[in-house]
C-alpha cells in the first residue's frame, strides 16, 4: 500500500534540509519515495491529512519489558509491540524480564522470531549470567551471535566486582555492551522508596542514594582498569549524573539512560502509598529530577527509556510493602517528556541511542526505508485508562497532564494507526 | 456536638490539634467510667467492631478490645496465624470477607507501613490503625501525649526525648507528630545506627549523648529495643546498648530535676531502663496502660458517631 503525509511538519534537526518544514510525503512500498511541498495522490494510496500532522524519524526505546515467555499476564510481545508502535516507538530494546530468562542463543532467536511482521522492531538483550543469578557468565558472543545487542541482569546487581571485571574484558573482542544496575544491594538492604523526607514521613524502608553512587563508582573504576563498553542503566540520583559525566570527561567508554518518570516524578507521590509509585530505582527527590533533566538534555546522559514493565493488576493492587516494582511507560512517554522539554529537543531525544547498540539511525530522505512516527504535539490533556494499550494497567502517569498525542508509526513497510 | 475531622484513625499525621483536644476530653470522661464499680456504657450497642491482627499484639490488642466491650460494642478477634492470609488470600479479600458479616469498623495492626491507608481506600468500614509496620500507632502516641497531660498539666511547651530504636519505630513516628502538634519540643536520643538518616526533617532534634538528653527533657519516652524487627546488627551487643543508652536510677538520681519515664511496653528490664527506674515514682508505664483504655474508647467512640 502506498500512502501519502499531507502537510506533515518535519521535526529533523539532523537533517538540515526539511528541518521544521511542511511537506507531503509518498511512500511506496514501505520507502520513502518522494518529499515536496506539494504531492497529488495518484491510485491506491492511502491520504493521512491529520490535524497538526508532525513527522520525524521512528522513536526508539532502551528498555522495555514484555514478559513473554514467562509472564504472559503482564503483557505479549505481540501487544507490546501493538502498544510500542502506537506510542510512537519503531525500534524498542527488549529487557531479559522474562521467566525463564534468555540467557542463550535459542532464547533470543525466539524471541527476535516472535516479533516478526510488527511495526516496530525488537531488539532483545540476554542475561550477562546464566539464569540472570549473578554467578557465572552466560554464553555473551554465542547470543551477539543470534542477535542480542547487550547483556544486562535485569535490575540486579552485579554483587561480584570481579564478575563485572571479567565481562568487561572477555567481551571486549566482539565488541560486546555490558549493562551493571547501579545498586549495592547491602547498602539498599529491604529499601523500596528513596530514602529521605518521604520515607522518613511514611515509615518506608529508604533506599539512599549513596546504594546507586557507590555501585557506579565501583563500576567505573573497573571499566577505567579494563576498557571495555559499559552501560549504567535507569540512574536515578543528582551525584550519578556528576560521576558519570566526570567519567566521560576522562574517556572512559561508558553510557547511561534515565527512564522517564524519574525525570517527571518525584518521591512526593509517594504521599498516599499507591503501589503504582513503586518502581526501581524509586522515585527521587526534586532536586534528583532536575539534575536528571539538566543531564539529559547536557549530553551527559545518553538516552531516555521508558522503562516500560507492565504488571497484572494483582502484583499491584495490594499493601505498598508487597507490591511489585514497576510501571507502564510506552504510552506516556512522549507526552510526558514533551512537558518537560520543548519539542525539538523532545524529539532528539527520543530518536537518541540506536549507534550505541550497533544500530543505524533511520533517514528522513527520498530512497531511504520509511521509518517514522507521526503525532500532534500541542494537545494538553489528562492522562487516563483509555490510552493505555497495554494489557496491565499500572501506569504511575495516570491523571497526570500530559502534552502531546501519538497519530501512528510507519515502518517495515507497516503502518500503525491510533485512530 | 464536635466531631472528629477523620473518618478514620490512620495516624496522629492526618489529625489536627482540636482533634486531640477532642480525642482528650472524651477520654477524660471515659476514665471516669472506667473506674466506677459498673465499668461500662451502652453507647456503641449497635456497633460491630473487629479486630484485625496480622501482627503479634498482647496488650494493644486486650486494650482495645476491652475499650470496645467497655463501650458494649460486639466484637471479633481474628488473627493472622489462624486465617486464610497464609493460604494466599489478598488484604482486601480478608478485610471484605469479615465486612460481609456487617462489621462496622475494622481495628488493624499489620506489618506493612500504608496498610490501612490502602486498606481505607478499598473497603466501607471505618479504620482504626493499631500499628503499620515502621510508620505510625497513632492510639499510642495518643495514650502517651494524654499520660503527659495528666502527669505535668499540659504538653505543649514540654521538652520530651524519645530513646531508642527510632527507625524501626512507628510508635517514635506517632509520638513526634503527637507532640510537634501540640507544641512539645522534641528529640531523639540512641545510636546513630537507629535514628533515620532525615529524621530532623520533622522538626525533632538529635541528641546522641543520653546523660545530655535527660538533662534537657521533662519526659523520657524509653522505646524497647525491637529484636525482632533488626534484620542486620544495629549496635555489637545489648550489653553495649544499655551501657549507653540504658536508664538506671542513678542517672535520673543524678539529675536536676525530677524527670517522668515513660515506656509503651512490653519493657526489656535491665535494657532500656532498669527495674528500679521502672518501678520508682517517676515512672508512669502502668498510668499509660491504663489510659490507654480511656483513649482507644475515645477514639472509637467518636469515630462510631461519625458512621451513625
Amino acid at each position: 500500500m502506498d500512502i501519502l503525509l499531507k502537510s506533515a511538519k518535519i521535526i529533523d534537526a539532523g537533517n538540515k534540509e526539511y528541518h521544521l518544514k511542511k511537506r507531503d510525503i509518498l511512500i511506496k512500498n514501505g520507502v520513502i519515495e518522494n518529499i515536496a511541498p506539494k504531492i497529488e495522490g495518484t491510485g491506491k494510496v492511502k491520504i493521512i491529512d491529520y490535524k497538526n500532522l508532525h513527522v520525524s524519524i521512528g522513536w526508539f526505546d532502551s528498555g522495555v519489558s514484555f514478559g513473554e515467555p514467562g509472564y504472559e499476564e503482564r503483557e505479549t510481545i505481540a501487544n507490546g509491540l501493538r502498544t510500542a508502535a502506537k506510542s510512537g516507538f519503531t525500534d524498542v530494546i527488549l529487557n531479559p524480564n522474562t521467566n525463564p530468562v534468555p540467557d542463550g542463543s535459542g532464547a533470543i532467536v525466539f524471541l527476535k522470531n516472535a516479533a516478526k511482521g510488527q511495526v516496530t522492531s525488537l531488539y532483545p538483550i540476554g542475561t550477562l549470567t546464566k539464569g540472570g543469578a549473578g554467578e557465572v557468565l552466560a554464553e555473551l558472543y554465542d547470543m551477539k551471535n543470534s542477535g542480542a545487542v547487550a547483556f544486562y541482569d535485569f535490575k540486579c546487581p552485579l554483587k561480584n566486582s570481579n564478575l563485572v571485571k571479567i565481562a568487561l574484558q572477555y567481551a571486549q573482542n566482539f565488541d560486546g555492551f555490558i549493562y551493571s544496575f547501579p545498586q549495592d544491594s547491602k547498602i539498599a538492604g529491604k529499601g523500596i522508596v528513596n530514602e529521605g523526607v518521604v520515607s522518613t514521613r511514611l515509615g518506608l524502608k529508604g533506599i539512599p542514594a549513596l546504594a546507586e553512587e557507590l555501585q557506579i563508582s565501583r563500576d567505573l573504576f573497573i571499566l577505567g582498569y579494563t576498557g571495555g563498553k559499559l552501560h549504567i542503566p535507569t540512574i536515578s540520583t543528582a551525584n550519578s549524573v556528576k560521576l558519570i559525566s566526570d567519567a566521560k570527561k576522562k574517556g572512559l567508554n561508558v553510557s547511561c539512560s534515565v527512564a522517564i518518570h524519574n525525570l517527571f516524578l518525584t518521591d512526593e507521590a509517594l504521599e498516599e502509598y499507591n503501589s503504582l509509585f513503586k518502581v526501581m530505582p524509586p522515585l527521587r527527590t526534586k532536586s534528583d529530577a532536575k539534575a536528571l533533566l539538566k543531564g539529559l538534555t547536557d549530553g551527559v546522559i545518553d538516552f531516555v527509556t521508558s522503562d516500560h514493565n507492565p504488571m497484572n493488576i494483582e502484583q499491584k493492587h495490594v499493601e505498598f510493602d508487597n507490591a511489585a516494582f514497576g510501571t507502564l511507560g510506552l504510552e506516556s512517554a512522549f507526552g510526558a517528556l514533551n512537558q518537560l522539554l520543548d519539542i525539538e529537543k523532545c524529539i532528539e531525544i527520543l530518536t537518541k541511542g540506536r549507534e550505541r547498540y550497533g544500530l543505524a539511525t533511520p533517514i528522513l530522505k527520498q530512497g531511504y526505508k520509511a521509518c517514522l512516527t507521526l503525532f500532534n504535539p500541542d494537545k494538553t490533556y489528562t492522562f487516563t485508562e483509555k490510552q493505555l494499550f497495554s494489557t496491565s494497567k499500572n501506569s504511575m502517569f495516570l491523571e497526570s497532564t500530559l502534552k502531546g498525542s501519538v497519530y501512528g508509526t510507519i515502518n517495515n513497510n507497516r503502518i500503525s494507526l491510533n485512530d | 456536638m464536635s466531631e472528629l475531622s477523620v473518618k478514620h484513625l490512620l495516624g496522629i499525621k492526618y489529625l489536627n490539634k482540636k482533634d486531640i483536644q477532642l480525642i482528650f476530653e472524651t477520654a477524660d470522661h471515659f476514665k471516669e467510667v472506667i473506674n466506677r464499680s459498673i465499668k461500662k456504657v451502652p453507647s456503641l450497642r449497635d456497633i460491630t467492631i473487629a479486630n484485625i491482627f496480622f501482627e503479634n499484639s498482647t496488650r494493644t490488642k486486650l486494650s482495645f478490645e476491652l475499650a470496645e466491650k467497655r463501650l458494649s460494642a460486639d466484637v471479633i478477634n481474628f488473627s493472622a496465624g489462624q486465617s486464610s492470609v497464609k493460604k494466599g488470600e489478598t488484604l482486601i479479600d480478608t478485610v471484605n470477607n469479615i465486612l460481609s458479616m456487617k462489621v462496622d469498623m475494622v481495628v488493624m495492626r499489620h506489618p506493612n507501613p500504608g496498610a490501612g491507608i490502602f486498606l481505607s481506600k478499598h473497603v466501607k468500614a471505618a479504620i482504626v490503625n493499631a500499628g503499620d509496620g515502621a510508620h505510625e500507632h497513632p492510639t499510642q502516641a495518643l495514650l502517651d501525649s494524654y499520660s503527659i497531660r495528666e502527669r505535668l498539666g499540659d504538653v505543649g511547651g514540654k521538652n520530651v526525648v524519645i530513646v531508642g530504636d527510632i527507625l524501626h519505630s512507628r510508635v517514635a513516628l506517632s509520638n513526634i507528630f503527637a507532640l510537634k502538634l501540640q507544641g512539645a519540643n522534641v528529640k531523639v536520643c540512641g545510636p546513630k545506627t537507629l535514628l533515620p538518616k532525615y529524621i530532623e526533617s520533622l522538626g525533632v532534634g538529635v541528641e546522641t549523648d543520653l546523660r545530655k538528653a535527660l538533662n534537657w527533657c521533662d519526659v523520657a519516652n524509653m522505646l524497647r529495643i525491637q529484636n525482632e524487627r533488626l534484620d542486620i546488627s544495629y549496635f555489637p551487643t545489648t550489653r553495649e546498648y544499655t551501657q549507653q543508652f540504658g536508664v538506671n536510677k542513678a542517672m535520673l538520681d543524678g539529675l536536676d530535676k525530677e524527670i517522668v519515664i515513660m515506656h509503651p511496653g512490653p519493657i526489656n528490664r535491665g535494657v532500656e531502663i532498669t527495674s528500679d527506674v521502672a518501678d520508682s515514682k517517676q515512672s508512669i508505664i502502668l498510668n499509660q496502660v491504663e489510659n490507654g483504655v480511656a483513649i482507644r474508647m475515645a477514639v472509637i467512640y467518636l469515630l462510631a458517631s461519625k458512621i451513625k
